[in-house]
């Protein structure tokens, strides 16, 4: 998905959905989905776009505004979702204004940027993002990731691992082995256990009553392999 | 045109001195025209363990610098007439020569050697950065302890990010009977970290303190286990397969190693 503050597309299985914010000006909204096409307009030439924006209702000039802007990026309107049709998925509510903050927070945890990295973070090395951070490799002892997003690790943690760094409690760090050096979501630390135990399978950690806890992750299917 | 071999660890005292030592001498042995140059400038070794410390006249930074020729400087091996060291300065320290220098001198001596083996010092600092500089290859030394599997998992990263792919390595001192009793890191551990091939597991031998000391490389003692395996490491860098060493089962590696214990 590409947004901006009060401007947001998504793709959903009945194609390309424009949200908008209903409480926005309508000029700020037309600016921002300018600036929004502009840097996505490769990938979306020729589609048809829907439009939600709750129970707002726009007057015809705006709706040719909005029109000429989307062609402008070959794109087609192809009409407006009420309330009842739009999809919203997983937790994201619908784009109601009182609950807009509670939705930004939980799509934050689910969404956003990422970073992929595509080898083995050997000991002394340190990555830092805004965003999530995957890892297709595995985190030695002594190498360190540090996100505001959630963790994901393809492999073995074993490194240090900080979810959530500005503080969102809702980050978690799953990884394939989980036995981190220390591991820490928004403002909680746990040590790993001294004994270790391996071939535990996936594991996630998350915060649970302010508590870091960790629990296998639901793959079970994937669990054939054990180390 | 030959090849360019670093041998390093990141922590001191896991045997990069002697691993060099050894291949060096294994090589010029199997017939290859061999040179080891000693990087560790201010803490020289490699001339005392190669038993040719009363030969030096000029050195490394002798020949970086432009004070001599390094026809001059290289030393001869009592035993091997192919074999040869470019002694470490040891009044000067590591800032006196430069990557640039080494880049140059590594050109020069692939001219002259099928094997340059470079003994690299401890840490991670200038005399790292210049050991690596015109190095093809390298061999990472770890012995089976958590603080130097640490420091070869960093030195791995830094060779990757120096463009030394696919750094090969040596376990070194392993006590088959400690792992056994579950006392030692195996050597699966080790490679569950490290992830990177294997050529050759070295186990703990006294012979090694014996050769030391007297000057001959332990890879000439046909009685040292010590040096069978680093007749063994010698043979896998000419490129042959040698039996020991089966990368996908660890274990079996161990199993012939007490096979070899169990023999002598």
């Amino acid at each position: 998905m590409t947004r901006t503050e009060h401007v947001a597309l998504k793709g959903t299985r009945e194609g390309l959905v424009l949200y908008f914010d209903p409480t926005a000006d309508f000029e700020l909204l037309m600016n921002e989905l300018d600036k929004l096409l502009k840097d996505s307009v490769q990938f979306l030439q020729g589609a048809a776009v829907r439009c939600y924006a709750g129970k707002k209702e726009y007057t015809e000039d705006e709706h040719d505004r909005l029109a000429t802007v989307l062609r402008q990026h070959q794109l087609e309107l192809a009409g407006w979702l009420t309330t009842e049709e739009v999809y919203v998925p997983g937790q994201a509510k619908s784009y109601a204004p009182d609950d807009k903050e509670t939705r930004l927070w939980d799509e934050g945890m689910a969404e956003g940027s990422s970073l992929f990295v595509e080898r083995t973070l050997r000991s002394g090395k340190s990555v830092q993002f805004e965003g999530h951070v995957v890892v297709l490799g595995d985190v030695n002892p002594g190498a360190e990731i540090i996100a505001t997003g959630n963790i994901v690790v393809l492999g073995s943690l074993r490194g240090v691992a900080h979810a959530g760094a500005t503080g969102e409690r809702k980050a978690s760090v799953s990884a394939y082995h989980l036995a981190p050096t220390q591991l820490r979501i928004a403002d909680l630390v746990t040590r790993a256990p001294d004994e270790e135990n391996s071939g535990r399978g996936p594991e996630i950690a998350r915060i649970k009553d302010d508590q870091l806890i960790v629990e296998a992750a639901g793959m079970n299917g994937w669990r054939g392999k054990v180390r | 045109m030959g090849e360019i071999i670093v041998v390093t660890s990141g922590k001191g005292g896991v045997g990069k001195t002697t691993t060099s030592a050894n291949i060096g001498t294994g090589l010029a042995a199997a017939g290859h025209k061999v040179v080891l140059v000693d990087t560790d400038i201010g803490l020289r070794n490699l001339d005392v363990v190669m038993g040719l410390e009363n030969r030096i006249v000029y050195d490394l930074v002798d020949v970086t610098s432009g004070n001599c020729r390094l026809k001059q400087a290289l030393i001869k091996d009592k035993r091997f007439g192919n074999l040869f060291l470019l002694p470490a300065a040891q009044t000067k320290d590591k800032s006196s020569v430069s990557p640039e220098q080494m880049k140059t001198l590594a050109e020069e001596l692939k001219e002259e050697f099928e094997f340059a083996i470079i003994d690299c010092p401890a840490g991670i600092e200038q005399g790292f950065r210049n050991a690596i500089a015109g190095a093809d290859r390298a061999i990472v030394v770890c012995t089976p302890e958590v603080s130097a599997v640490r420091d070869a998992d960093r030195i791995i990263g830094l060779l990757e990010a120096a463009e030394l792919r696919n750094p090969k390595l040596i376990i070194n001192r392993i006590r088959p009977e400690m792992v056994k009793r579950g006392d030692m890191m195996d050597i699966s551990d080790i490679l569950d970290i490290l992830a990177i091939e294997l050529i050759g597991v070295v186990p703990e031998d006294e012979s090694i303190v014996i050769s030391t000391n007297r000057g001959e490389p332990a890879v000439m003692d046909q009685g040292s286990k010590a040096g069978e395996a680093y007749r063994r490491i010698t043979r896998r860098i000419k490129g042959e397969d040698v039996e020991l060493m089966n990368l996908d089962v660890p274990l079996g590696i161990m199993d012939k190693l007490k096979k070899l214990v169990g023999i002598r």
